[in-house]
């Protein structure tokens, strides 16, 4: 775990009020694996860190995707190229891609497409067929990027790609990993038990010892987002118990 | 000049008088990029003699300068407290309190029994304070007499030194800093959270999922800094200052109002490296002043 000031490097948008933001950060871009998160801070940003799953990390730069949801990403988005963010990370329990693998079908929804770049790298470098499914409520809201992959579309409107939802335009596959609002994880859940699914929760500290970032688990008690998670085994959660529909959407 | 910012409170001589807040800091093992030169002592998540699963999320909510939680004190309890984090705390350099609480003077007393003489625990600092249990907590901080029967609970089963964690939560702290100081407490630790509340406008619903929860962080320091200073007035043992330090500067304000000793919490949170530049900030502060040490730093406390 690393503590760096490190300088934006660029923004991009990737959909409509979707963006991707870059930072100079060497040791959490050597670091960092699929699924794990940083957790931010800037000067005038609110008090507690705002936790994003790594996007795609490349040499000395990581990327983060954000909609300008709540007052902190506002913030973070009005930032110019050679501002300093606090970047504390990576953190947490990514997603664990093994060898040997011949599909792999990465299910996203909306933000939930944030740990989805380097999850397709792992699975690429595990020898496996790569097949991205992702879903918005309109076309103009899906990520542009796709990283070359393969792609199912799908919208809750049907401007593009298939009519409903990513979970059901989704194909079987050998390893299905899935990062989007609670509810769709959910019914990831009841499709595939043994999915890799990315929770997002509030979260106080981002390192463990605040308790705050609580999940609740199907064999009773809680486990902590930022340190268990927060990928988990979809059929570990208690899905009924795990608020959806944060008020600001980290996708962590 | 090398300052020395070392302070002698209730029983144990601590290196610096910043220390880590119950509940901020795990149980010492779990903090990243931690810097133990600049720790005075730390006080471990609060814990009850059984184990407890805490509240339902969400548990935290953030407002303007604060943040509400509801943990619900979340715990290992007392047998797993002594097997997987006395040991490693036994071969630290710096003094580990734990914070203890119980649905009755009793079960206080019977926790204190349990974990009295176990190598790495250092002293106890008594939550009487905690707004998110549904059973005591809250209940014995805000009644001179269930205080002062909680603390001689703890008192009767321990030599270790014993401080006691007071609720903002109080119409006169003084008067209950006296019930526990005249019950036996070495130290007190003035304040815990406010009780507050935050409402969700998409669901007309409170944001936490135990209704109320407790504030902490910038919002609350002026309110602690007058709580903190009005108990130190009332007694005569130390006082160790709480409530929204995350400078240096925040600290100093404490101290000169009468505090032996600092906690700092929700900053650790924000910044892992808060305890160190609170410490070094203050030693720069002293040195700057030309005070060749903590002892020597102005107080404003005048005696009720």
């Amino acid at each position: 775990m690393f503590l760096v000031d490190a300088p934006i490097t660029g923004r991009r948008q990737v959909a409509r009020d979707m963006f991707v933001i870059g930072m100079h950060a060497p040791e959490i871009a050597f670091a960092v694996r699929a699924g794990q998160f940083v957790n931010l801070a800037w000067s005038a940003g609110p008090l507690l860190r705002r936790p994003f799953s790594v996007y795609r990390s490349d040499g000395a730069q990581i990327e983060v995707v954000l909609k300008a949801v709540g007052e902190g990403t506002t913030q973070l988005l009005a930032m110019e190229v050679g501002e300093h963010v606090s970047c504390l990370g990576p953190l947490g329990r990514g997603f664990e891609i093994g060898p040997g693998i011949r599909t792999a079908v990465l299910i996203s929804g909306g933000l939930g497409v944030a740990p989805m770049p380097l999850a397709a790298r792992d699975a690429r470098e595990a020898g496996a067929r790569v097949i991205w499914v992702h879903g918005a409520r309109t076309a103009a809201e899906l990520c542009s990027e796709a990283e070359g992959d393969e792609v199912i579309w799908a919208t809750d409107d049907g401007s593009q790609g298939e009519h409903g939802t990513a979970v059901a335009a989704a194909p079987q596959a050998e390893v299905v990993v899935a990062c989007g609002p609670n509810r769709m994880l959910a019914a990831v859940a009841e499709r595939w038990p043994e999915a890799q699914v990315a929770v997002e929760t509030y979260m106080g500290c981002g390192t463990g010892v605040c308790l705050g970032c609580a999940v609740p688990r199907k064999r009773g008690g809680y486990d902590r987002a930022c340190s268990e998670g927060p990928v988990y085994r979809a059929a570990d959660i208690d899905w009924a118990a795990l608020p959806s529909h944060l008020s600001y959407a980290a996708t962590a | 000049m090398t300052t020395d910012m070392s302070v002698a409170i209730g029983g144990l001589r601590l290196r610096g008088p910043v220390l880590a807040a119950s509940g901020t800091f795990g149980y010492g093992t779990e903090v990243p990029l931690l810097e133990r030169r600049a720790l005075g002592a730390m006080v471990s998540k609060g814990i009850f003699l059984r184990p407890r699963e805490g509240t339902p999320p969400p548990r935290i909510a953030e407002t303007p300068g604060g943040m509400l939680n509801a943990i619900g004190l979340q715990g290992p309890g007392a047998d797993a407290l002594v097997r997987d984090y006395a040991p490693k705390w036994a071969d630290w350099d710096f003094p580990v309190l734990v914070n203890i609480n119980g649905e009755s003077a009793s079960e206080y007393g019977e926790l204190t029994a349990r974990l009295d003489g176990v190598p790495g625990i250092a002293g106890f600092e008594v939550n009487i304070s905690c707004p998110n249990v549904e059973q005591g907590g809250l209940y014995f901080g805000n009644d001179p007499r269930a205080a002062a029967a909680v603390t001689e609970a703890v008192r009767r089963r321990t030599k270790l030194p014993v401080w006691v964690k007071l609720t903002p939560m109080v119409s006169d702290i003084g008067v209950i800093a006296r019930a526990v100081e005249s019950a036996g407490a070495d130290a007190l630790c003035a304040i815990n959270t406010f009780v507050g509340m935050s409402i969700d406008l998409n669901s007309y619903r409170p944001r936490l999922s135990f209704r109320t929860g407790g504030l902490s962080g910038p919002a609350i320091r002026p309110l602690a800094v007058h709580l903190a200073h009005q108990a130190a007035r009332a007694v005569r043992i130390p006082v160790i200052g709480i409530g929204g330090i995350a400078r240096a500067d925040d600290a100093l304000e404490f101290l000169v109002a009468g505090c032996s000793a600092v906690q700092v919490g929700t900053a650790t949170f924000v910044n892992p490296k808060a305890i160190a530049e609170v410490h070094d900030g203050i030693a720069a502060f002293l040195e700057f002043r030309g005070l060749a040490s903590l002892a020597d730093l102005p107080r404003y406390l005048p005696r009720d």
